[in-house]
């Protein structure tokens, strides 16, 4: 081991270098260059001048803001789903059913979809006057009057048209984590709870779920970072949606480079780090936990 | 070994679970490749034709779609093999050397996957125009080209090759790139290869930064050209379809290439960083 300690001392340096440039000037570089800009007017058409908390004060009163801020939230509603459907495929995969394999394949066709293809596809299923979902609604409660929901235009219809999308995407990749997941739980433990007279569900509620409780959370906290900054679903799904309708992401987008108001987005951008920060950090703690247990 | 494979009535619910999860899977595909084969006087709810193969020649002809199915395949792997070369590179250090800043270093690296591109686009945006990268296919790649992700992927790949491989190389004369290149990454060739898959499909399906750096319609990658599409063709949307059934047959294609690089126990390491 002391042998390795023997490099030039730039060598290090220069494996890092690449990789610290892009960072740094792209992400570290543009982290700082948000808070700058978000105090000062800054348009597409003017250079940058300092105005203190201005961006701050107009976003606070901006309704739009926050009701985008709040449609964020609500779109973390996506989390519960896509735990569910994903833990469901990754517990049949692991359930020793025959083509368990090339079902996990297939299973991971939706995530290597581009989202916006995806989005295309979807907008088809939730048509409002012929897609497959409204149909399907209209043939079980079209007696009681309901022959369809506006998916695509109607407030908050089109958030959860845009979640379904998300689920739908996201749900192969949580899939995996859960499979690497259920590889840790001991098979003795499995076994030992069966000979005990557990059935398939009680080896589930009380060998499984409590061993995945680790895994469950950190794909709760991942999913949720994702769903905070979703973009693509909204800005295809539900085209041409009213910006209060959507969430924090088309949000600072429509700001910033279809009205041009540089300074103002950088605010709402700092903004919902702010928010999307809190669940990093939870994040951290959890991995950083993780590897001491590891 | 399992427990429900010696109940016939939750295999039943298990294959009958994965019959759904099969149709949810594959299902809204069908609308999308129906769709993209229908003229455009057919009823899209009946799956039914008349058939033509006029909106693929329509997304080729006015959409741009063969350049943007070019551009998109330059930028992918150009992003793809960026990021393994450069989180592979920067990975060894922090995984295998020691020196002054080490855990400095790693902190920054940590710190920037809690910086969401999608809240930084607007200074991002600035500095690469600044570049000169505005309007140029490097543009799209060169933010993107390494990743924190993809760093600590690579750093648990070589933290867990055992170190006498090194020391015996060393030991020969080997300098700390040649001992990276032919002990370390043929070693972390598993990891190497997930973090390939995923920068491609990653870059593959970006839209956000492309829309925002690309200008002309001749440098628009295949997400940028079908989001095009959809406004330019509003009245006939069949040629987005054709469009996005050709943007997802090549990813397809490579996945089903490469999908033995997918192995489930990769993802524990994975998520835990």
């Amino acid at each position: 081991m002391s042998t390795l300690r023997m490099h030039q001392p730039l060598t290090p340096w220069l494996f890092l270098a690449p990789a610290l440039l892009v960072l740094g000037v792209f992400f570290v570089g543009s982290a700082i260059q948000v808070v700058h800009y978000s105090f000062t007017r800054y348009s597409a058409f003017a250079p940058p001048e300092y105005v203190g908390l201005d961006n701050y004060a107009a976003l606070l009163s901006d309704r739009i803001f926050w009701r985008a801020i709040g449609n964020s939230f609500i779109y973390l509603l996506v989390t519960p789903v896509l735990l569910v459907l994903s833990l469901a495929a990754a517990l049949i995969i692991d359930s020793g059913i025959r083509g368990g394999k090339p079902l996990r394949i297939l299973l991971f066709l939706p995530v290597v979809t581009p989202t916006i293809v995806a989005a295309i596809a979807w907008r088809l299923v939730l048509n409002e006057d012929s897609g497959l979902l409204n149909q399907g609604i209209s043939l079980l409660f079209g007696w009681a009057g309901v022959d369809g929901i506006r998916w695509l235009t109607e407030h908050p219809y089109t958030l959860f048209s845009a979640m379904m999308v998300t689920a739908w995407k996201g749900f192969g990749f949580y899939m995996m984590i859960f499979l690497a997941g259920l590889m840790l739980v001991p098979s003795s433990t499995k076994e030992a709870a069966a000979i005990d007279g557990a059935g398939p569900w009680g080896v589930f509620r009380h060998v499984t779920l409590p061993s995945l409780r680790p895994t469950i959370t950190l794909i709760a906290v991942i999913s949720s970072i994702s769903a905070l900054k979703v973009f693509d679903e909204l800005f295809v799904t539900v085209r041409g949606v009213p910006v209060d309708q959507q969430t924090g992401v088309p949000y600072i987008y429509d700001l910033a480079f279809e009205q041009g108001a540089f300074g103002a987005a950088c605010a709402a951008g700092v903004v919902l780090f702010a928010i999307i920060l809190v669940f990093s950090l939870i994040n951290l703690r959890l991995s950083s936990g993780g590897k001491e247990r590891a | 070994m399992n427990a429900t494979t010696r109940h016939p009535g939750w295999t039943m619910a298990a294959y009958a679970a994965a019959v759904f999860f099969i149709v949810l899977a594959i299902g809204p595909a069908i609308w999308l490749v129906v769709g993209a084969f229908q003229s455009t006087e057919a009823d899209l709810n009946t799956l039914s034709g008349p058939w033509t193969t006029r909106n693929f020649e329509e997304a080729v002809s006015e959409g741009g779609l063969g350049i943007a199915a070019i551009n998109s395949v330059i930028v992918t792997l150009a992003r793809a093999g960026l990021n393994v070369l450069l989180a592979a590179l920067a990975a060894y250090p922090l995984a295998r050397l020691s020196f002054r800043g080490r855990d400095a270093v790693f902190i920054l690296v940590l710190a920037t996957t809690m910086i969401p591109e999608q809240v930084i686009v607007v200074p991002m945006f600035k500095i690469a125009a600044g570049l000169g990268l505005y309007d140029a296919l490097a543009g799209a790649v060169i933010p993107f080209s390494v990743s924190a992700f993809g760093i600590f992927l690579c750093r648990q790949a070589f933290l867990a090759i055992p170190r006498d491989l090194e020391e015996a190389a060393w030991i020969d004369g080997a300098g700390s790139l040649r001992i990276w290149w032919s002990v370390m990454l043929p070693l972390a060739m598993p990891s190497l290869a997930l973090l390939a898959l995923f920068s491609v499909i990653g870059a593959w399906s970006d839209l956000l930064w492309p829309l925002i750096i690309l200008q002309s319609e001749h440098k628009f990658t295949l997400p940028v050209a079908i989001n095009r599409m959809l406004d330019l063709f509003a009245t006939n949307p069949r040629v987005a379809y054709a469009a996005s059934v050709l943007a997802i047959v090549p990813i397809v294609v490579f996945f089903l290439a490469v999908q033995r690089w997918l192995k489930p126990e990769l993802f524990g390491g994975a998520v835990k960083g």
